[in-house]
C-alpha cells in the first residue's frame, strides 16, 4: 500500500474514532440517566472495541493499551459483574474523555500526559471485580503488545473439558483487509487471548514470487480454539474484517474433550496441503490446486457461516466535500436557469397551459425535487456539535466548582453542514458563559431556595424554515443594574441612558463588554459575547437574550437552514425589485383606510383581525424614499420575526413567488443593514433579499413607543 | 530493508516491522535476487504481518523451485512468536537451511 493510501485509511480511521467516541460518551450517558437500551452497553463496548482494533492496525500503542484497560472494565459492566453506578459511570465518562484525547494526540502526533493515564488505567482497574489482582494481569496482558514470546499450552485435548468448548475457525484474509489497515497477525493475537489454539497456516495458494502480488492475499488458516466464551466472542474478533474475509466458526460437539474426527481430517488434509517447503517444482507449474474431497473442509473454506449484514444499519458513503459542493453551485445555476427561461417563454407570449408552459412547470418541479436531494446530502444532524458539550460541562463545572447538569433536546435537527461547523465555536463559548457567569455556586443556589444542581438546557428545533438553538440556564439571570452600570463605567452607554430591560440585556453583546470583574480562565480570554454575535451574523443567523432575574437567561441562536437557496415573495418597493424570504411571510394582505392607524410621527398600525400590528414601510427603513408610501396604495405582507413578534411590511405590489439563488452580498460587497443577501432573477437582473428581522429591529424605536399603545389597544 | 551485496554471500537484512507497508519493497528486494543464493538476517525483527509472511513464504516456495539455497539467520524471539501466531513453526523457517 502506498503512503497516500495509507493516510487516506489513516485519516478514515480517525473520523471513525470521532464517530465512535460520539456513540461511546452517548451511551455512557444514556446509562447514567438510566434510560439505556438492552443494546446500550453493548454499543458502548463495541465503540471502544473499534477504536482499539483500528489503533492496533496503525500501532498507536498508547491508544491500544488505554483502550484495552477500559475495554476491560466495559466488558464487566456489560456481563452485569459491575453495577452502574454514579461513580462508575463517573469513571467510565472521565475514561471516555481520556480516550478522545489519546485519539487526537495520536492523530495530531502530541505528546500524552502519561500521569493522567496512568491516574483512569488505575481507577478503571479498581473498579473490575477483583480489583489489583485482575490489575496485575492485566499488565501481564499488554506486554504481548510488544510482541514478548508467550508459551502457549498446544495439549488442547487434555483441557479442553476445563477450559470450554472448541470450535474450528477458517479464516482466509482477502487483499481488502489489509487494504484497509487491519492485519491478519491482530486478528490471531485477539483470538489467542480467547483461549488455547492450535492454529496451521495454509500456503497452498501462494504463487511463485514472480507472480505474487505483494499487496494481495494468499494465506488462509485452520485454528482450533478451545475457550470459555462463545461463538460471540469469536465473531467478535473478527467484527472490523469479517466483510474482509471468508470466514467460518463451527463449534465441535460437546466437551467431550477428543479432536473431532472431522477436525482431525480437516488439520490433516490442510496438513498435507500445506506447501511451506515444496519439492522442486517448474516455474510454469500452475498454482497447486487443493483437491478437497472433505465436505466440511469444503463448507469451511466456502464460508458459509458468514453473518448477515445487520438489517438496522443504513449504508452510507463518505464523500468528498468539494463534489457535493460543486453539485449544489450547479443545481444553483439550474434554478436561475429555468427562472431565465420561464421568463423567456413568458415574454415569447406563451400562455400559461400551453405545451411548452407545461412543460416548464414539470421542469420546475423537478428542478426542485433535485434541488432538494442535493441539499438533504449536506444537511447533517445537529447531534455532532451537541455531543461535543456535556464533556464541556464537565470540564468547566469542574473548573468553577458548580454542579450542573446538561439537557439536549432535539439532536436529530437537520441544518447545512456548513452552519453546523461554524456552530461550535460560539455555542461552546455561549455553555461556557452559561455555566460560569449564568449558574450560580451550589451554596449560593440552595439559599435561593433552588436544587444545588444547576441545569443548562440546550435545545434545538426548526422554526419558520430556520434553525433556533437555544442555551438556557437556570442561574440568576442578568444583573440588570450591574450590567447598565458596567456599560455606562466604560463609556458605552450614557450614564443616565432611559434603557429597556431587553435593551440592557442586549448589552453584554457590544464589544468591550465583559461582566466579570476578573477575566476568567473559562469564558474571559477576551473573546466576548460580542464575538460569539458576530459569528452568528456571519453565517446569516441572528442572537438574543432573554433574562428573568432568579430565574436564569436563555441565549437564542437563530441560523438559516442551508446558505444556498430559500423561497421568496418578490416585492417592489420604489421601484427595486426585493425578496422576501417566505419562511417569515404569515399573509398578504390589501390594507384597507379604515384598518390603518397613526400614532403620531411616521409610526403606524395596521388591524388585522381584532390586533394590532405595527405596519413598517420598507421604502422608508430602507431609505428608498424619504416620504410615506400611502398604505392604501401597497400591500401589507404579514410576517413573524424570530421572537414571535408579528409586524406588516409595507409594499408596492407583489410580483410573485419565486425560488432565489442566494449570494451573498457580504462576501461580493460587504454588510447592508437591513439586507440578508442578493440573487439573480430570471431576467438577469439583481435583488437585494430583505433581512425581515434586521429591518423590524431597525424599526423597534417606533415600536417600542408604541408597545403601551398597543396593550392598551389589546 | 538494506540490502548488503557480498560477493561470495548474498544477504537481505530484513527491516524491523513487517507490517503490511513492508510488503511491496519486501517482495521488490527479494525477486531483485531472485537465482541466487541467499541468506535472509532477519536479527532485526521485530513483528511480522500476513503480507510479508506471504512474501517470505514465497520466496521459500521460489527459492526450492529455483532450486537454489536460501536460508534464515538470527531468527528473533519476537519473530518466532510473530510466526508462531500466524501458524508457522521455527523449524519451518529453519529447516531448509538445515537441510542445505
Amino acid at each position: 500500500m502506498s503512503v497516500d493510501a495509507m493516510a487516506t485509511v489513516k485519516q478514515t480511521f480517525f473520523q471513525e474514532c470521532e464517530e465512535q467516541l460520539a456513540e461511546l460518551e452517548a451511551g455512557l450517558l444514556a446509562i447514567e440517566r438510566g434510560e439505556a437500551e438492552p443494546d446500550t452497553v453493548n454499543a458502548v463496548f463495541r465503540a471502544v472495541h473499534s477504536i482499539k482494533g483500528g489503533a492496533g492496525a496503525f500501532s498507536l500503542e498508547e491508544l491500544v493499551q488505554f483502550a484495552h484497560v477500559f475495554e476491560t472494565t466495559l466488558d464487566h459492566l456489560r456481563t452485569g459483574a459491575l453495577e452502574p453506578s454514579a461513580d462508575v459511570l463517573g469513571v467510565m465518562l472521565r475514561a471516555a474523555d481520556l480516550l478522545a484525547d489519546l485519539v487526537v494526540a495520536a492523530r495530531d502526533g502530541l505528546a500524552v500526559d502519561g500521569e493522567r493515564s496512568d491516574v483512569l488505567v488505575a481507577e478503571l482497574n479498581a473498579l473490575s471485580p477483583g480489583g489489583a489482582a485482575d490489575a496485575e494481569a492485566e499488565e501481564d496482558d499488554m506486554s504481548d503488545f510488544s510482541f514478548t514470546p508467550v508459551t502457549v499450552a498446544f495439549d488442547f485435548s487434555d483441557s479442553a473439558a476445563d477450559a470450554g468448548r472448541s470450535f474450528t475457525v477458517s479464516f482466509k484474509p482477502k487483499p481488502e483487509l489489509y487494504a484497509k489497515g487491519n492485519e491478519t497477525a491482530l486478528v490471531l493475537r485477539e483470538l489467542e487471548r480467547l483461549g488455547q489454539m492450535e492454529i496451521i497456516c495454509d500456503a497452498s495458494d501462494l504463487p511463485l514470487l514472480g507472480e505474487l502480488d505483494p499487496e494481495g492475499a494468499y494465506l488462509e488458516w485452520a485454528i482450533k480454539l478451545t475457550t470459555e466464551k462463545g461463538e460471540d466472542a469469536i465473531r467478535e474478533v473478527f467484527e472490523f474484517v469479517e466483510w474482509d474475509c471468508s470466514l467460518s466458526i463451527q463449534a465441535d460437539d460437546a466437551e467431550t474433550g477428543s479432536t473431532d474426527d472431522a477436525l482431525a481430517a480437516l488439520l490433516r488434509s490442510i496438513q498435507a496441503d500445506e506447501t511451506v517447503v515444496p519439492v522442486a517444482l517448474p516455474d510454469a507449474a500452475p498454482p497447486p490446486a487443493i483437491e478437497e474431497p472433505d465436505p466440511s473442509a469444503a463448507a469451511a473454506k466456502t464460508g458459509a457461516a458468514r453473518n448477515e449484514p445487520g438489517a438496522a444499519a443504513p449504508q452510507t458513503i463518505r464523500a468528498d466535500l468539494e463534489r457535493v459542493d460543486r453539485l449544489i453551485d450547479l443545481v444553483g445555476e439550474l434554478v436561475i436557469n429555468q427562472a431565465m427561461l420561464s421568463q423567456r417563454v413568458i415574454e415569447a407570449g406563451h400562455v400559461p397551459g400551453s405545451a411548452v408552459a407545461i412543460g416548464l412547470d414539470e421542469l420546475e418541479q423537478l428542478t426542485r425535487e433535485i434541488q432538494e436531494c442535493v441539499m438533504a446530502i449536506r444537511a447533517q444532524a445537529v447531534k455532532s456539535v451537541f455531543q461535543r458539550m456535556p464533556r464541556l460541562v464537565r470540564e468547566v463545572a469542574g473548573m468553577t466548582g458548580k454542579s450542573v447538569r446538561l439537557i439536549t433536546d432535539g439532536e436529530g435537527t437537520e441544518v447545512d453542514k456548513t452552519v453546523i461547523d461554524r456552530l461550535t465555536d460560539p455555542l461552546t463559548h455561549m455553555i461556557r458563559n452559561a455555566i460560569d457567569h449564568g449558574l450560580e455556586k451550589p451554596e449560593v443556589r440552595v439559599a435561593a431556595g433552588k436544587p444545588a444542581e444547576g441545569v443548562v438546557r440546550l435545545s434545538a428545533m426548526h422554526r419558520s424554515g430556520r434553525i433556533v438553538i437555544e442555551v438556557a440556564d437556570d442561574g440568576a439571570g442578568i444583573d440588570r443594574q450591574r450590567v447598565k452600570a458596567l456599560a455606562a463605567g466604560k463609556g458605552l452607554i450614557a450614564a443616565d441612558a432611559p434603557l429597556t430591560d431587553e435593551e440592557i440585556d442586549n448589552l453584554i453583546f457590544l464589544p468591550g463588554f465583559s461582566t466579570a470583574s476578573e477575566v476568567s480562565n473559562i469564558s474571559g480570554r477576551g473573546v466576548g459575547m460580542d464575538v460569539v454575535k458576530r459569528s452568528i451574523q456571519s453565517l446569516g443567523g441572528r442572537l438574543s437574550i432573554a433574562s428573568r432575574p432568579g430565574k436564569g437567561s436563555t441565549f437564542t441562536m437563530s441560523l438559516p437552514l442551508t446558505l444556498a437557496v430559500l423561497d421568496g415573495m418578490v416585492v417592489t418597493v420604489a421601484d427595486q425589485t426585493l425578496v422576501v424570504p417566505l419562511t417569515a411571510i404569515i399573509e398578504t394582505l390589501q390594507p384597507k383606510a379604515a384598518d390603518v392607524h397613526g400614532l403620531g410621527g411616521s409610526a403606524r398600525v395596521i388591524a388585522i383581525r381584532d390586533a394590532f400590528t405595527p405596519l413598517v414601510d420598507i421604502g422608508r427603513e430602507l431609505d428608498f424614499r424619504s416620504a410615506a408610501t400611502d398604505p392604501l396604495a401597497g400591500v401589507a405582507i404579514l410576517v413573524e420575526t424570530e421572537g414571535g413578534r408579528r409586524s406588516a411590511l409595507l409594499v408596492d405590489t407583489i410580483q410573485g413567488q419565486r425560488q432565489v439563488v442566494i449570494k451573498s452580498l457580504e462576501s461580493n460587497y460587504r454588510h447592508v443593514p437591513g439586507i440578508a443577501a442578493a440573487t439573480i432573477l430570471g431576467d438577469g437582473r439583481v435583488a437585494l433579499i430583505l433581512d425581515v428581522d434586521a429591518v423590524i429591529a431597525n424599526s423597534q424605536s417606533d415600536v417600542t413607543n408604541l408597545e403601551p399603545v398597543l396593550a392598551a389597544a389589546g | 530493508m538494506t540490502a548488503v551485496t557480498d560477493p561470495s554471500q548474498r544477504i537481505l537484512e530484513l527491516a524491523p516491522v513487517l507490517d503490511f507497508r513492508a510488503a511491496t519493497p519486501l517482495a521488490e528486494g527479494l525477486l531483485a535476487m531472485r537465482g541466487t543464493a541467499l541468506t535472509i538476517d532477519s536479527s532485526r525483527v521485530e513483528r511480522i504481518g500476513g503480507q510479508c509472511l506471504q512474501v517470505l513464504l514465497s520466496a521459500k516456495k521460489t527459492w526450492s523451485a529455483d532450486d537454489t539455497a536460501l536460508s534464515f539467520t538470527n531468527l528473533t524471539p519476537t519473530f518466532i512468536e510473530g510466526l508462531r501466531l500466524l501458524g508457522i513453526a521455527e523449524a519451518d523457517f529453519t529447516r531448509e537451511e538445515m537441510s542445505e
